[in-house]
């Protein structure tokens, strides 16, 4: 079905733990996806072209875009535990938004809700992510141009 | 703005004013993206989803007179298995009246959507590749269909640029383009360097792309540019256009006889890096090109 083809697709781009799956087990397709065996050939090629490696790169980059941007010394502070940090949300928030406010504070919540949970994070971050996520609300709210 | 041959112009951005500011004559035609001058608050929130971003709509207002104005989409992903966005149709239809009238419509042939996710697309161009097959061609153009209807404009498409092509295709890109057209949906928006873009990546050669294309269908060119990363080479919009993509622009642009528009994208946070006097020169520079088409012109297709 072509409708599981694009979401395989765009699910492929957006894990690379889950390219390397089905890099090593082509089965992993048909667990979660309805395709022919045209399809299966085709994203079996596609997974395989070297490719796709930029392909997850630049997903995670232009996804990373708007918090890099607008929580930029959160970012530092958290350093080499982003990456997973970043992977775990992305997995729990496949859709990304195309809002840079909507997209980072909801980013912020979710780092909010981790040291809610008492998570080992860096002493610095609960000070810098309140006055980096206090900007960030304050820009969603005046991106509220116009009455509702 | 010379007859009888394409306009020359800039995606919009808000470095644009900059450059028409000083270089007027340069810039005879504009392409806004709707997509940058709203905030979507997408279809779970409650009451209005679209805001306009008003200051920077007065800004492209003031630009306006003497010049075209098109719009260029980023948001629609017509290829994706799912239906056409009407709220967004019709949010670009109303910012279309507001400024007066787009002359046309541009979106691209890549998948953005799907209906679990999104891949985002913030500047280096990750629109994924669409399979060319008749299924793919009934979503297509149907969604042409309903554009073309709402919007009251001509509509073009873009050839994507890919990382990964989609290997055993019915129809080749070229081909599918070329049906569209033939059929009445759409005309094509060149862009060039997307196709160098795909070359540069393992693509098809972009002259035997172009030869494959309809001549008559390619109604808009874009010019880029872009940079190696990781062994890739990106479509960033950070720099000026390549010269291998200027020889492509001069060997093929005098087949275009139905060319309205050739266009160059940056992203302006490569403003500065670039520079005002590198712009200006890329403009003179298209103005050249656009000088090329100005034998043998055909009237342009009715909206």
């Amino acid at each position: 079905m072509l409708i599981d083809f694009q979401q395989a697709l765009a699910d492929l781009t957006a894990s690379p733990d889950l390219c390397l799956q089905v890099r090593r087990d082509a089965a992993a397709l048909h667990g979660r996806y309805r395709l022919n065996e045209r399809e299966t050939r085709r994203l079996l090629a596609i997974v395989n072209h070297p490719g796709m490696e930029c392909a997850c790169i630049v997903y995670r980059a232009n996804r990373l875009a708007p918090l890099a941007l607008n929580l930029a010394e959160t970012c530092r502070v958290l350093g080499a535990g982003l990456r997973d940090l970043v992977s775990d949300y992305w997995a729990r928030h496949p859709e990304g938004n195309v809002h840079f406010f909507v997209e980072t504070e909801r980013f912020c919540r979710y780092l909010e809700g981790r040291l809610e949970a008492g998570a080992t994070l860096p002493a610095a971050l609960p000070a810098v992510l309140a006055r980096e996520a206090a900007a960030v609300r304050a820009g969603l709210r005046e991106s509220f141009t116009e009455a509702a | 703005m010379k007859a009888n041959r394409p306009a020359v112009g800039l995606l919009y951005n808000p470095a644009t004013p900059a450059i028409v500011a000083h270089a007027p004559e340069l810039v005879e035609y504009l392409a806004v993206m709707p997509d940058r001058l709203w905030f979507d608050f997408g279809h779970r929130v409650a009451g209005r989803r679209f805001h306009r971003t008003l200051g920077a709509i007065e800004e492209v207002r003031r630009h306006l007179p003497g010049r075209l104005l098109a719009a260029h989409g980023l948001g629609l992903s017509l290829p994706s298995a799912m239906p056409i966005d009407e709220s967004f149709v019709e949010a670009v239809a109303t910012m279309s009246a507001d400024l007066g009238g787009f002359r046309w419509f541009s979106e691209h042939l890549n998948l953005f959507l799907t209906p679990k996710g999104s891949v985002p697309n913030a500047q280096a161009g990750l629109g994924l590749p669409v399979v060319y097959d008749e299924e793919s061609y009934r979503i297509v153009s149907a969604k042409l269909r309903r554009l073309r209807q709402v919007l009251g404009c001509r509509i073009l498409l873009e050839n994507g640029s890919f990382f990964t092509p989609v290997p055993d295709q019915p129809m080749s890109e070229p081909q599918f383009l070329n049906r569209l057209h033939a059929h009445g949906h759409c005309g094509t928006l060149l862009d060039l360097h997307n196709l160098y873009v795909s070359w540069r990546n393992g693509g098809i050669d972009p002259d035997d792309y172009i030869e494959a294309l309809d001549p008559d269908a390619v109604e808009e060119v874009h010019l880029a540019g872009g940079d190696d990363f990781a062994g890739f080479y990106m479509d960033s919009h950070s720099g000026l256009t390549p010269p291998a993509v200027w020889n492509l622009a001069f060997r093929h642009i005098g087949r275009f006889r139905r060319l309205k528009a050739i266009t160059f994208e940056f992203q302006e946070t490569y403003f500065d890096v670039i520079g005002l006097p590198a712009l200006v020169s890329e403009m003179e520079r298209m103005h050249e090109l656009a000088d090329c088409c100005a034998l043998a012109r055909e009237p342009e297709y009715a909206d």
